[in-house]
């Protein structure tokens, strides 16, 4: 069984190793907690092809923001630790990476963008200042804070902040939402990194704003061709920005494919529940319920034996409560993790 | 049929206050000449961005806020002549759930006494007459009566949200405002939660304000959709009729901007300019009009009223 996996990886790490600008290979997260261990990121296997968006879906506590921090290597540690795995980027492995190698990569050639942005920005430093700051540490063509501020003007200008060279004089507060979600960007963006990776970006935002967001960032990559990592709990932000799906449950991903895939066949029963789930407007005239998936998601401290799904699973066997499924591919594409599929 | 409840020109004004003496330099208009209907047995959806004035009207309803101006009937009771004991039976028969089960349940109390509480304080009953009622709601959510002894900490947010739930039903409400019940809460335990307050729905006869921000979740549970912008409802209308034929400019972009979870389907991106304005600029014209495509001079102008365009759809806009 176990060669069968091994086999399997593989072959996920031939099909993508040339065109991938980020594969990540069998990556344990783990935190050694009073509670006991906690599996955050158990087992991930991923590729990212250049130019792509990459989704990462999942419930709150499965475990995408941990998989999504462990690519910066911003891990606080302890309680945090990665204990096995590798992570290539653009052919550097790097968890063999000193601090001051990984601390040149972060902001330079991976960015990230949080959830809030309001307590991602520095309060007391203005959006000029703080967006330079970037580019004055990763930049080598810029010297001196007077071309990095001119060019943070122009970045700013990018994200569609209005009136730039007057707004970089303002301080966080005095923005909105959106503008500070942009500023956020803006700083993701500046060195034109080869990826990024986005946690929730527009999930503290209003539906109108997260709309022009999602445009820009789709914008963005295309000018630049950066690749991307979205991180979200929303299918229909998923469905609508990216082009490969990795559905993530209890610290695994359960299910692997392009968005279209994902969407219109798909096999895990708990990606197959989660679409089932969303309520879809004005159709509770045909069907008075909605669909939903029974229990809740385990704690990571009392996770079942077994396929960790099992117990909410209508369609479990036997043998899910005993033993977790291998990597099946029941299509060349499309990898699900669920003993239904296996040959 | 007569509304359960009917606002009529709701008003709450909140003062901008600065400098030492707390000088008033202008006014916040959080609710401004809001009229609202709701039927019974009816679910009504109040859709709107954050900062719209959605919670606010729903604390004025409540009377947890009083207005500056206008009033709300419930039952045939005026909340403005309302006093002492009438205001007591204004509370009991409309009840809250809020957004956070986290921070709506006091955590130093045991469920059970979460949920005698507000029986309790009316004075229903005697002892064990609450202590039956109790269990029999905690029955009808959908909880277990083992867990009766146990702190809300020990609980999920959807188990949580379930408590809230029974807790607003013990003094048999009519009305039931739900403000944001299921935007804490994942895909899953979402549906569980919407599906819960439909069948109480039809169980328990009651009537919903949901306050939403998801636009999916109110075009599934409502019966009727209004939509709110900067403290002003600009449209409103039946839930089939708002969501396929919508004719402000705001619902248009607001429906537009949902993400819709069918990949590859191509959508008309929404055409609007800047942010959501800041509510501390007052406007002699339409709330919408520094963002909306359509602007004429009228719309600086004058503001639109709440006309009805067709059958049960009302529209504030100069330009439909």
């Amino acid at each position: 069984m176990a060669e069968q996996v091994k086999s399997d990886m593989d072959e996920v790490r031939n099909l993508s190793l040339d065109k991938s600008i980020l594969l990540i290979d069998d990556l344990h997260t783990h935190f050694f907690t009073s509670d006991g261990v906690i599996k955050a990121v158990d087992g991930v296997t991923l590729s990212l092809k250049k130019g792509f968006v990459l989704g990462i879906v999942g419930e709150s506590g499965c475990g995408k923001t941990v998989l999504a921090l462990s690519v910066m290597r911003l891990i606080p540690d302890p309680p945090g630790r990665i204990v096995k795995g590798r992570i290539i980027f653009d052919g550097a492995d790097l968890l063999a990476l000193d601090e001051d190698e990984m601390r040149r990569i972060r902001g330079g050639q991976i960015s990230m963008i949080f959830q809030d942005p309001m307590s991602s920005l520095n309060p007391v430093f203005t959006i000029g200042a703080q967006v330079s700051e970037v580019i004055l540490l990763h930049d080598r063509d810029v010297s001196g804070p007077r071309p990095a501020l001119a060019k943070a003007v122009d970045v700013l200008k990018i994200v569609g902040i209005p009136s730039p060279e007057k707004r970089i004089k303002d301080y966080p507060h005095q923005l909105s939402g959106g503008m500070r979600q942009r500023v956020m960007i803006a700083m993701a963006l500046a060195c034109r990194p080869k990826l990024m990776i986005a946690d929730e970006p527009t999930t503290a935002l209003d539906v109108t704003t997260q709309a022009q967001i999602l445009t820009l960032m789709n914008d963005l990559k295309d000018k630049i061709g950066t690749s991307i990592i979205l991180v979200t709990h929303d299918l229909g932000i998923v469905a609508e920005t990216c082009q490969e799906v990795a559905v993530m449950y209890t610290g695994k991903i359960v299910e692997f494919s392009n968005v279209d895939k994902i969407f219109n066949n798909p096999l895990h029963p708990y990606t197959n529940g989660l679409m089932k789930a969303l309520p879809v407007i004005d159709n509770r005239s045909e069907s008075s319920r909605l669909y939903t998936i029974p229990g809740t998601v385990p704690p990571f401290t009392d996770l079942p034996s077994g396929c960790t799904f099992h117990d909410r699973c209508e369609e479990s066997m036997d043998i899910c409560a005993h033993e977790f499924p291998p990597v099946c591919y029941p299509e060349p594409d499309h990898m699900v993790r669920c003993w239904r599929f296996k040959t | 049929m007569r509304p359960l409840l009917e606002v009529r020109g709701l008003k709450k004004y909140y003062p901008i206050k600065t400098g030492l003496f707390g000088k008033s330099v202008g006014q916040v208009k959080a609710v401004d000449n809001v009229d609202l209907d709701i039927y019974p047995n009816e679910t009504l959806g109040l859709v709107g961005e954050s900062g719209c004035g959605k919670s606010t009207l729903a604390r004025l309803i409540l009377r947890l806020e009083r207005p500056n101006a206008g009033t709300t009937i419930f039952g045939g009771i005026d909340a403005r002549n309302a006093t002492g004991e009438s205001i007591r039976n204004l509370r009991s028969g409309m009840q809250v759930i809020f957004q956070d089960p986290f921070g709506s349940l006091n955590p130093r109390k045991k469920v059970l006494s979460l949920v005698e509480e507000p029986m309790l304080i009316h004075r229903i009953g005697t002892k064990s007459e609450i202590r039956e009622r109790a269990l029999r709601l905690m029955e009808l959510v959908g909880m277990h009566k083992d867990v009766l002894g146990r702190y809300p900490h020990e609980f999920s947010g959807g188990q949580r949200q379930r408590i809230c739930i029974a807790r607003s039903l013990a003094l048999n409400p009519k009305l039931v405002i739900c403000d944001e019940p299921v935007s804490a809460l994942d895909v899953s335990i979402q549906a569980q939660v919407i599906n819960l307050l439909i069948d109480l729905q039809d169980e328990l006869g009651l009537s919903y304000l949901f306050i939403s921000h998801d636009l999916s979740v109110v075009g599934y549970i409502s019966d009727r959709v209004a939509v709110m912008y900067l403290g002003s409802i600009v449209e409103s209308a039946p839930t089939s009729s708002i969501y396929n034929h919508p004719m402000h400019p705001y619902t248009q972009a607001l429906l537009a901007s949902v993400p819709v979870p069918k990949p590859g389907l191509k959508k008309v991106k929404p055409k609007l300019r800047g942010d959501i304005s800041n509510m501390l600029y007052t406007l002699d014209g339409c709330v919408f009009s520094p963002r909306c495509s359509l602007a004429k001079d009228i719309c600086y102008n004058t503001k639109p009223d709440l006309i009805e365009k067709e059958e049960g759809h009302l529209v504030a806009c100069h330009m439909c």
